[in-house]
């Protein structure tokens, strides 16, 4: 694991819309806490009655802060248990293992002009971001696509002089990928944020604006990455065979059978987990492998990739 | 002399025009553009030709047939001028072509990337003399137009051996003292960088 774990908690929390939860979060123990920058992310260790989740959130409160975290998390209907268990069973008081805040999805801060492309939730780093750019007075410019009665949920988190447009699935009020990337001043960083179809569909546009990939960012997030059939993995160093079942990733699978596996980001955008493949077909979800190195099967990153048939060896 | 064991030595390659770019700039150094590369660009940029400009850089005064849209500039101060007073007009899916000397390849990449140009939005390739800019690693002076593999330094005098290690943010070659171990002790001058 990088870092050591912080064991926080919870200190309010509050419902801000029907299916979003905004919580802060102190040290326990009342001190510091180490701070994190713009972008940054927090994995909490939460512990349903069935097992545990190891979901990262970004962190909405200011950079640099070290009094609390601040995260917002939304109720997802297809949760496999991390959502609504903060939903429904994290109270004010409790506690919560973290591991310390990484960072994935750092702003570039020698763009002459940063673009931000929001999907719903998918407007939590952007408000990190925002705070920096506040303060440094970077030129930027967050599009927000939500539903309209989310407009007002983030204000609170918006500074003064922010510059953003909300955007929403009716005439007159959709956000135009491709005349919005077609306006764009040299020396401008592209990111993009929210449910898959949707940066799919940015990444694309950016692509045939003619942009460089060096100057277009995304983090994806999402519920659709980890379940699946189920199927069986074998770990050859700790000869041990684990049954991932339809709901869980193989990670978790391997994480319930005892064995330490590295990982970070759980959304298979970091790379941390990638573990030699020995045997078997693997069907690749990740954001982090090459092409070439997917074709030849010779690594997997368990956090999100599954078994297309049969049997996965692993050489863990 | 193009290709070296240190691997700061740029690799220059020929152009090749990206179809999704917006926009399409060719920065030619004049004195370097014969008839046959005139006919590659012509090639290679026909695709793109009504999204192209070509900012030749002195040179000849009748080109003849070339694709895109023409203009005339003296020298590199007025490309150096130029991007910076257009630097509204440059998008982010626009591309930069340049061909030239090296010490004209990096001094307009420089310039470019004052006004935001991307090295993925830049293409450089070589044509014409191979000769250099070196910057002493002495003095820190720049020493323009060298063609043989040890110059004076423009500064302090001191006979540089010229490197192959380059500085992309200098444009320049490294020149060291040739001579520190034994004093007076100067190789024959080679001319290599012709």
């Amino acid at each position: 694991m990088i870092g050591d774990t912080l064991l926080l908690r919870v200190d309010a929390a509050t419902a801000i819309a029907p299916t979003l939860r905004h919580l802060r979060l102190v040290a326990a123990d009342g001190g510091k806490l180490p701070p994190a920058s713009a972008g940054a992310h927090v994995q909490l260790s939460l512990k349903a009655a069935a097992r545990t989740h190891r979901n990262a959130y970004s962190l909405v409160s200011r950079p640099g802060a070290r009094d609390a975290y601040e995260i917002i998390v939304r109720r997802v209907e297809a949760s496999r248990g991390g959502s609504a268990f903060i939903h429904e069973q994290l109270a004010v008081g409790d506690t919560v293992e973290a591991a310390w805040p990484g960072n994935l999805f750092p702003p570039v801060r020698t763009a002459r002009h940063q673009l931000m492309v929001a999907g719903g939730i998918g407007i939590t780093p952007f408000l990190s971001y925002l705070a920096e750019f506040g303060l440094s007075g970077a030129s930027h410019a967050l599009h927000v696509c939500c539903r309209p009665d989310e407009r007002e949920v983030f204000a609170p988190w918006l500074p003064e002089g922010a510059n953003v447009d909300f955007h929403w699935d009716a005439d007159g009020h959709r956000l135009d990928i491709p005349a919005l990337l077609a306006a764009q001043q040299a020396g401008t960083h592209l990111y993009v944020c929210g449910p898959a179809a949707m940066n799919d569909a940015v990444i694309a546009a950016a692509r045939d604006a003619g942009w460089p990939d060096s100057h277009v960012h995304c983090e994806h997030f999402g519920t659709a990455l980890s379940g699946g059939e189920a199927f069986r993995a074998f770990l050859a160093r700790s000869g041990i065979e684990v049954s991932v079942g339809e709901d869980e990733s193989l990670l978790e699978a391997i994480e319930r059978a005892g064995v330490a596996a590295p990982c970070l980001c759980r959304g298979g955008a970091c790379g941390v987990c990638a573990t030699p493949l020995l045997e078997g077909d693997a069907e690749h979800r990740d954001h982090f492998l090459s092409p070439t190195e997917r074709e030849s099967g010779r690594l997997i990153m368990p956090c999100v990739s599954r078994a297309r048939s049969g049997r996965l060896v692993l050489d863990l | 002399m193009m290709i070296s064991d240190i691997k700061s030595r740029p690799i220059y390659r020929d152009l090749a025009p990206e179809p999704t770019a917006s926009g399409h700039l060719l920065v030619v150094e004049g004195e370097t553009l014969t008839p046959a590369l005139l006919a590659a660009f012509a090639s290679a940029f026909g695709p793109v030709a009504p999204r192209l400009h070509i900012w030749l850089v002195g040179g000849p005064q009748d080109v003849g047939a070339h694709p895109g849209r023409l203009w005339r500039l003296g020298s590199l101060a007025d490309v150096e001028d130029s991007l910076s007073c257009a630097s509204r007009g440059f998008g982010i899916g626009d591309r930069l072509y340049v061909s030239g000397t090296e010490p004209f390849l990096w001094r307009v990449a420089e310039a470019a990337g004052h006004v935001g140009f991307a090295s993925g939005q830049i293409q450089l390739h070589h044509a014409g003399s191979l000769r250099r800019r070196v910057w002493c690693t002495h003095c820190h002076s720049i020493t323009d137009d060298v063609t043989t593999h040890i110059a004076d330094c423009a500064g302090c005098g001191r006979h540089l051996l010229v490197r192959d290690h380059f500085s992309r943010r200098l444009g320049a070659f490294m020149g060291v003292m040739v001579d520190a171990e034994a004093p007076g002790q100067v190789p024959a001058r080679e001319e290599v960088f012709a």
